[in-house]
């Protein structure tokens, strides 16, 4: 089995450069042959293309996509400087 | 003197599967604040389609919008076609210069562009070694010399540095330590301490935190969407009752 570290490094690359994410901030944790992706994005679109480019960069990988969307919120209080 | 509301948001990432979704959220604005700050990384892929929904979801607001570029959005190599588009659509783009913002008599100005890293004093890189090394601190050194001074010929009632990438570690805080020299550098912060100002505000730590200050004292604040989690955060600038 390949060392889960240049697993996790593999899939971290992948997210960064493929075009289909170029996600920068997605922490990637291998144990064994479980892949955990954890961070937030603004859409679920967005949260599923993470999920492909990461279960093809780590082909017989079980993927566990724990991705949260932002919840961008109306404006909330000022602050005084 | 009148206080200034100023609006500030960074890393919205705009792209097509999120068109009009941003637009929404920032209807009204102008009851709140009376400029925009946007601080970098508009769009995911830095095409000039992703440039294109940016300009539509920021222009033809009713309060001036001013942007810099971020890391992604020079990742095509359409950066200046990106800022041409977003100029054309009247937003004022920072590409490391100043300008001055009228806001019913009041000046704000604002200095700044992209930054770079390279990291904090006493943890970060210097310019020596291979070239590749000294090409990325010296592009750092350059850019903040830039800033220090459009920072210095700003003739303007109030100064804010308006950058992607962080002048200080402290709104770094839940980012890992071993990318900090990614995410900003402490030559930033010296240029704005050397000529003043009121406000820093940055975005590009998604998993940092919002407030910190410089070595010589100015308020700094991380707007990336997912650590402010609203559309834009508002600071008041020179009094308590805006």
């Amino acid at each position: 089995m390949e060392t889960p570290h240049y697993v996790a490094a593999r899939v971290q690359r992948a997210l960064a450069e493929d075009e289909r994410t170029t996600e920068l901030g997605i922490r990637v944790d291998v144990r064994g042959e479980q892949v955990y992706l954890r961070g937030q994005v603004s859409c679920d679109e967005r949260r599923h293309q993470i999920e492909n480019v990461a279960r093809e960069a780590a082909p017989g990988l079980h993927v566990h996509n724990e991705i949260t969307l932002v919840e961008v919120r109306e404006p909330g209080e000022e602050e005084h400087l | 003197m009148r206080e200034l509301r100023i609006a500030a948001v960074a890393d919205i990432h705009l792209g097509e599967d999120l068109r009009g979704h941003y637009r929404k959220k920032i209807e009204g604005i102008e009851r709140r604040a009376d400029v925009l700050l946007v601080g970098g990384d508009l769009t995911r892929h830095g095409t000039i389609a992703e440039g294109r929904v940016v300009a539509e979801e920021l222009s033809g607001l009713p309060i001036p919008v001013v942007a810099v570029l971020g890391n992604h959005d020079y990742h095509s190599d359409h950066n200046q076609e990106i800022v041409d588009v977003l100029r054309d659509a009247g937003i004022t783009v920072l590409d490391d210069e100043g300008a001055v913002v009228p806001v019913d008599g009041v000046r704000l100005g604002v200095a700044g562009g992209k930054g770079f890293g390279g990291g904090f004093a006493g943890k970060c890189a210097s310019e020596f070694g291979e070239p590749e090394t000294k090409a990325f601190v010296r592009h750092t050194k350059d850019i903040a010399e830039r800033w220090r001074r459009a920072l210095k010929e700003l003739d303007a009632d109030h100064k804010i540095v308006l950058s992607h990438y962080s002048p200080v570690k402290d709104t770094l805080m839940g980012e890992p330590p071993e990318i900090y020299p990614f995410l900003g550098s402490y030559m930033l912060a010296e240029a704005a301490d050397a000529e003043g100002a009121d406000l820093f505000i940055h975005g590009h730590a998604h998993a940092g935190t919002e407030k910190g200050v410089t070595p010589g004292g100015i308020r700094v604040r991380n707007v990336a969407l997912p650590v402010i989690k609203h559309a834009y955060t508002v600071y008041c600038l020179n009094g308590d009752d805006c």
